[in-house]
This record gives C-alpha cells, sequence and structure tokens, in this order.
C-alpha cells in the first residue's frame, strides 16, 4: 500500500502511483458504501443536519445586546435599565449584563460573548398550548416548577443543533486523535511503555463513563477554574478524557499487526528513524477502524450528553444553554414533576411533550443516521462482511 | 496452567488498576476546595457543621470565629500533611469502605431533593449505598436476563437468515435502540401514562397523603420511610400496596423480592418482579441494539470458518451444520454479551430509576449531582463511582474466568 524507500531514492512517478493506488481504494470503498441503502439513507440524512448546521450558525442570537428581565411570579415582562424595586421582589429573577455588578439575589448575568446564548423570557410566546413549537418551559433552580423561566423552542432548537454537532465532531476528533497516538506509540515500541499505557487505559475503562464524565465536569465547577462560558469546554474536556482509551487500544492492537509486516522492516532497514516508521506507515495503516469508530461516536455522543443533562440537568444552570439534551432534559423534568407538583404548585399541570419530543428525535435521527454510515463503512472496509 | 493459577493471576492483576482508579479519583478530589472535602467526609459529632471555615462567634453574634469543627477535620483528614500521605490515606480509606458522610448542606442532606426522601445527613456513604444497592441489582438481573433472552437467539438468527426479512428488521431495531436515549424512551412512556391515568395524578407525596395510581403499578417498595432511615425506634417503611399486604414486613435481606419469598408472600415477590419489567425493558432495549450487531457479526464470522465448510461437503443437512456452531459458539458470545453489556448499563440506570420511581443506586447517584454548586454531594458522588467501578472490575474478572474455564488455551495466555 505504501512504497518504502528514503526520500532520496524516491522518484516523482511514485509519489503520482502512490496518490493513484490511494484514489482508487477510496472510489471502491465509495463504490461499497452505495450499495448499502441504509448507509445512503444515513448520509442524506446527515446532509440535511449538515445544512441545519449551517442555517444555525447564521441564525441570530440574542446576545449581542444586553437586557435586563424582570417578572414576579411569571406574568409581568419589565425591560429595565436601571435599579428597580423588582430585584429584591420574591420569586423574582433578573438578568444583568456582563461586566457590571449583580444588582440582587437571583440574579445571573447575560454572558454576551456566547455567540449561542438565546436569551429567556418571562412571559410565554406562543403559549404553552402552541402547536408545534410553542414555549420551552425551564423549571427554576430549586426545581419548584414555581416560577419557570420560558425559551423560544424554536430558537433553542435551531441554536441547539449547532452545538451538539460542534460539540460531538470536535470531541470525537480530539479524541481520537489523543488516542491514536498514544495507541501508535504504546504498539510500536512495546516494551514498558506498551504496559504502562495499557495499564492506564484499564484505568480509564473500568471507571463507567458517565460517571467519570459527570465527576469531572462537577470538579471543575467546583474547583471554580471555569466560568460559566467554558462550560462547554469544560464538557468537552470530560469527554476527551473518558473517550481517548478506546482509540488508544484499537489503534494499538492495529500497529502490533503492523509493525511486524516487511515494509516496516525494510523500512527500518534503510534508516528510517522511529518516528518517521510511526508517521508514515503505522498510523496510516491503523487508521481504518479508528474511522469506524468515530463515526459510531459522534452517534453516541449526543445521548450520553442528553442522559447527563437529563440526570442533573442544573448541571447547566442559568440560562440554559441550547442543546438538544438539557432542552429534552427540561422538558422531561417537567413530566415527572407533573406527577408530583401537578395540584401542589400550580404552574405546569400540562404537559408539554413538544419539548420533549423535537430535540429527541433530532438525537434520534442524528444518531440513527451516523450509526447507517458507520455501518455501511464498516461493511465497506472489511473484505469479511463485504458479500 | 491450572485453573485456580490463573484466577489469582488474574485477581492479582487487578490490583494496579483499582489501585489506579482511586489515584485518578484522589486526583479529583484534591482539586476541591478544602471546605467541600471537610464537609463529605468528616463526621461531625456535635451540631456545628465542618462545611464552612468561620462560624459566628458564642456571644459576640457580629464577629466571625475560626470554625473548631472545621479545623479539627482538616487535620482529622489529614489534610494538611503532604500529598502522598493524604493520597495513602484516601487508598486506605477507599479500600476499607469509609467513602465519607452524607454532607448536611446537599440536596440529600436536607431532603430537599422533591421526592420524598427525608434527610440523610450523617449518614455514612456506604451504608446508604448498600440499603439502595439491592434495587438496582434486581433490576440489573432482570435486564441481563431479558437481554440474554432476546438478543443471543436473533442475532444468530440475523446471521444465519443473512440479508432477509428477519436480519433487516432486527437491524432496524438495533439501529432505532442504539439511537434512542433512556430517558426518551421513559419519558414518552411517562406522557403516555398521563394520558392512560386520564389527566395528571394527585399529588404523591407518600408521607401522610395518598399514592397516586401511578405508584400503585410503578416503582418500588418499600418506599423510603418518611423518618430517617436510621436512628429511630419507629420502624415500618410505609408504601406496601395495600391490596396484597397490611402493614409491613421486615426485610432482612433487602432484596425486596427476596424478602417477600422469605416471608411466605409469593404474590407480593411476583408484584415485585413485574413492577420491575418495564424499566428493565427500557434499559434492556437500548443494550440489546449494540449488542445485536455484535453477536450478528460474531456468528457471520464463525460461519465462514474453515470447518463449517468442510461439514457442508461432508454433506451434513443445513440444520445441524448450524446448531454444530450455533451452540458451539453461543457460550462463548454470551459470556462476551454478559461483560460487555455491564458497562454500558449503567448510563441507563440513573434516568431509568428517576422515571420509575425505583429507589436504587443510580437514583441516590442523581440526586447527589442535581441542583447547582451548593447542593452537591461529593462523598455520595464519588462513592457511587467507585461502587460502579468495584462492580464492572468484578465482571470483567469474572468473565476473564469463564473464558479460561471454557478455553484452555486461553490459560495459558
Amino acid at each position: 500500500m505504501s512504497v518504502t524507500g528514503s526520500p532520496i531514492t524516491r522518484r516523482p512517478s511514485n509519489f503520482r502511483r502512490n496518490l493513484a493506488a490511494r484514489w482508487a481504494q477510496y472510489r471502491r470503498t465509495w463504490y461499497f458504501l452505495r450499495r448499502n441503502t441504509l448507509a445512503l439513507v444515513g448520509l442524506g440524512i446527515l446532509l440535511c443536519f449538515a445544512a441545519a448546521f449551517v442555517y444555525g450558525l447564521y441564525y441570530p442570537a440574542s446576545s449581542s445586546v444586553p437586557v435586563q428581565y424582570c417578572a414576579t411570579n411569571g406574568v409581568t415582562v419589565q425591560n429595565l435599565t436601571g435599579g428597580n424595586p423588582c430585584y429584591d421582589a420574591p420569586n423574582a429573577i433578573c438578568t444583568y449584563p456582563a461586566g457590571s455588578v449583580a444588582p440582587g439575589p437571583n440574579c445571573y448575568q447575560t454572558p454576551v460573548d456566547n455567540p449561542n446564548f438565546i436569551a429567556p423570557t418571562m412571559t410565554l410566546t406562543g403559549g404553552l398550548g402552541a402547536f408545534p413549537f410553542g414555549s420551552l418551559v425551564y423549571p427554576s433552580a430549586d426545581l419548584s416548577v414555581d416560577n419557570p423561566q420560558f425559551y423560544n423552542t424554536y430558537d433553542m432548537l435551531v441554536k441547539g443543533t449547532v452545538n451538539s454537532v460542534s460539540i460531538s465532531v470536535l470531541i470525537v476528533a480530539t479524541g481520537a486523535l489523543v488516542g491514536l497516538m498514544l495507541g501508535a506509540l504504546s504498539g510500536y515500541y512495546g516494551g514498558w511503555v506498551d504496559e504502562v499505557v495499557m495499564r492506564i487505559t484499564d484505568i480509564f475503562l473500568s471507571i463507567p463513563a458517565i460517571l467519570l464524565v459527570i465527576a469531572v465536569i462537577i470538579v471543575g465547577k467546583s474547583s471554580g477554574l471555569v466560568t460559566f462560558n467554558s462550560t462547554l469546554f469544560l464538557i468537552g474536556v470530560a469527554f476527551v478524557i473518558v473517550w481517548w482509551p478506546f482509540y488508544a487500544r484499537i489503534v494499538r492492537s492495529q500497529s502490533l499487526v503492523v509493525r511486524e509486516q516487511r515494509y516496516v522492516e525494510a523500512s527500518r532497514a534503510s534508516g528510517a528513524s522511529n518516528g518517521r516508521i510511526i508517521m508514515r506507515h503505522v498510523v496510516p495503516n491503523s487508521v481504518y477502524p479508528v474511522f469506524v469508530q468515530m463515526s459510531l461516536d459522534v452517534g453516541t455522543i449526543p445521548l450520553l450528553l442528553a442522559a447527563i443533562t437529563f440526570i442533573g440537568f442544573v448541571l447547566f444552570p442559568y440560562p440554559l444553554i441550547p442543546e438538544w439534551g438539557s432542552v429534552a432534559a427540561a422538558g422531561a423534568e417537567i413530566l415527572t414533576a407533573v406527577f408530583t407538583q401537578c395540584g401542589v404548585k400550580s404552574a405546569v399541570c400540562s404537559v408539554p411533550w413538544w419539548q420533549v419530543l423535537f430535540p429527541g428525535l433530532a438525537i434520534f435521527f442524528f444518531s440513527l443516521s451516523v450509526n447507517f454510515l458507520a455501518d455501511g463503512l464498516r461493511d465497506a472496509l472489511d473484505p469479511r462482511l463485504r458479500r | 496452567m491450572r485453573m485456580w493459577v490463573y484466577v489469582v493471576r488474574r485477581a492479582v492483576l487487578v490490583i494496579p488498576v483499582v489501585i489506579g482508579v482511586m489515584t485518578v479519583m484522589f486526583v479529583l478530589i484534591s482539586a476541591l476546595p478544602t471546605t467541600a472535602r471537610t464537609c463529605s467526609f468528616y463526621h461531625p459529632s456535635g451540631k456545628v457543621s465542618p462545611c464552612t471555615t468561620t462560624i459566628v462567634c458564642p456571644g459576640h453574634p457580629n464577629q466571625l470565629c475560626p470554625n473548631p469543627v472545621y479545623l479539627s477535620a482538616v487535620s482529622a483528614l489529614g489534610l494538611n500533611k503532604p500529598i502522598y500521605v493524604q493520597w495513602a490515606i484516601y487508598v486506605g480509606n477507599a479500600l476499607s469502605f469509609q467513602w465519607g458522610y452524607v454532607s448536611q448542606g446537599s440536596a440529600l442532606g436536607t431532603g430537599e431533593t422533591g421526592a420524598g426522601l427525608p434527610s440523610l445527613a450523617g449518614q455514612s456513604v456506604a451504608t446508604i449505598l448498600s440499603q439502595f444497592l439491592p434495587y438496582t441489582i434486581e433490576l440489573a438481573l432482570l435486564s441481563l436476563l431479558i437481554i440474554l433472552i432476546v438478543s443471543i437467539p436473533l442475532g444468530n438468527l440475523s446471521a444465519v437468515y443473512r440479508n432477509r426479512p428477519v436480519d433487516q428488521a432486527s437491524r432496524v431495531m438495533s439501529f432505532s435502540g442504539y439511537a434512542l436515549p433512556a430517558f426518551l424512551l421513559g419519558s414518552l412512556f411517562l406522557a403516555a401514562a398521563t394520558f392512560a391515568f386520564g389527566g395528571p395524578a394527585a399529588p404523591s407525596k407518600i408521607c401522610g397523603g395518598s399514592s397516586t395510581v401511578f405508584l400503585d403499578f410503578f416503582g418500588s417498595w418499600p418506599q423510603p420511610p418518611c423518618q430517617p432511615l436510621y436512628g429511630t425506634t419507629n420502624i415500618g417503611p410505609v408504601g406496601y400496596p395495600a391490596w396484597l399486604i397490611t402493614g409491613y414486613i421486615s426485610t432482612p435481606t433487602g432484596f425486596p423480592t427476596v424478602d417477600a419469598i422469605v416471608h411466605g408472600q409469593y404474590w407480593l415477590a411476583l408484584d415485585t418482579i413485574i413492577r420491575l419489567i418495564l424499566p428493565a425493558l427500557v434499559i434492556a432495549y437500548t443494550a440489546i441494539a449494540g449488542l445485536l450487531r455484535f453477536v450478528r457479526n460474531s456468528m457471520l464470522e464463525v460461519m465462514n470458518q474453515d470447518f463449517i465448510r468442510t461439514a457442508r461437503a461432508k454433506g451434513l443437512p443445513e440444520s445441524k451444520v448450524i446448531k454444530k456452531h450455533a451452540g458451539r459458539n453461543s457460550l462463548n458470545v454470551t459470556i462476551t454479551v454478559l461483560g460487555l453489556t455491564f458497562a454500558a448499563f449503567i448510563t441507563g440506570f440513573p434516568v431509568v430509576e428517576i422515571v420509575f420511581n425505583l429507589w436504587g443506586v443510580g437514583r441516590i447517584y442523581a440526586y447527589s449531582v442535581i441542583g447547582g454548586t451548593s447542593s452537591w454531594d461529593f462523598g455520595v458522588l464519588f462513592g457511587t463511582t467507585l461502587l460502579f467501578t468495584y462492580l464492572v472490575v468484578a465482571a470483567n474478572i469474572i468473565v476473564d474466568v469463564l473464558y479460561a474455564y471454557l478455553d484452555p488455551r486461553v490459560r495459558l495466555g
């Protein structure tokens, strides 16, 4: 597959032959992928999501102008610009722009520099019963459902697409990169390097993923190292910490096979350094299972994020970060609260099924299409299953 | 090598992994502020909490004095000693199941979970987890059973009848299950239940209120008592289904099904299991999805082996060929399925337990991370993580030992 030889003796025509061979292989893979209907369906759906992603990028967010809201008991909206007794009223929730001092309790800072921020309002836009998108009910921090905030569901879904897709892709790419490097190094060198790296991956694989992610996020927030704007970054870091061992294992087992090949031996005989062998031979030949795993993981991460958000969704306190999982979790929280709070507290006795269904459908179709594509890719790349 | 030698070697190899896990936990814990650590890991004997560095001076209500309980907590926990001493102390505590105490200000400690759970402040984390663990184990066992019953035969069938309707149907099922988050399934079920029961149910405060229709069919009993779990003379959890039993029964083992059987209440035991079926299905559905592909692919690999070709060439009927290698392979696959499922389970538990009102470890874990910075309970959080890690490690050891028992070649390795 790859031609060995030091750069001095390699002629330009070898490069063209290399490229042609690689290109022919991609075309072959695409041919097998094309024959798989489900993979094509998945690809189509993913293209729709890509279009929605681009749409969401240019969709106007609410963060450009700092505004102040104040409401009592979810009824009145006032647009305030100065000191106001509203801040001290019971059940008041207010916002203040970044860079100024919090005017009172229950006030939170609007993140002016977060490009994906959607500001809450205190009144229903379109009403709870508006179909299909209506208003999104977000219960207040003490879970009393007494003083909910309302977000426009459509805005949250659009911006949520941007956040969810970008965070999934970034996490998978970073995790795969880290895992690839460590796995290739440990598989190629063997010996004590291999032992140490494998023990470390054992440790991280023994801890259930969701528990470790939540622990890292909570410790990150408690130790005061991160402010609001970095919550998504903290989540990304937590996921990468948890995810790299999977890739390291895959790459290591592949590189154990690759390093026994003839072309590696020939390369070493003609004086290539270890680093060169790893970069030119080991890594490119171990990378196919990584692609398959990456495409699977892009489908899994929104699910995990949604589960985390459901469990303790006030991990993202005010304001609600537009993200599929947190939107759906807020809705599901309302659903479970209906059984216990309706009749006691009047705010929610209707079931806002749409705010669970739509982000849930988004997660579902995203994961589904990615899984179709990944399955088709695996069938196309693995000759044994290709029939 | 002999079997027991392999078991011992396998068990010994796990020790550095366990110590490594504890080191990771320790790194995370040592990043927490000191007040959080004294709050969660020190058991005060008096009323003053170790959670703040200063308290109001006794006799001088306008002044703040350093908190003596906090200082004694710092020295008792060794928080001012060098880091490796702290690590050694932590590893020793973690191995001996001293995982801290429920802190007073957390959601669990004040009882502000909104779920009817009384205040658990001051209780030892390990004791609490052992109280709630049996429910999770029962749910896990039932889910495991469902997974084995469904995924292995279905996977074998879809490998044998490849690309036929069976295969396509199982492919759709596995993809859809793989993409469905557990909480979505659970929430949709809840919405359906709301409509089925004719509108939202009446308030369901167990203590001092009537239980709802929902809780007559779902939820685990006994519900936790409305007085503290310990330190009270008034025993007797409430919330048993009234038409099955009056009063209460003692719970010698902690497992509701086993306790019911021990008392001879067989209908009660059946009722317990029935309440667990739907939650187990929700958990199993997601796990089956991933495993179905795996079972199918490994069965396909076996079917391409040479000895199958030989068997066909010998003239054996196809059904006998399939039974031969299905039988040969399915035990191996079963064990791998068991090993792989366990780690995948754990994501679903907290969600399903909350939605279906089951009082298991996952729910306690969820209540320890609920709320904001001030209501997190680090003792329960790290204790639950350690507990689940121990379980995963134990499951892996059992799986490896079973492999070695079935396939002697593994023992040589």
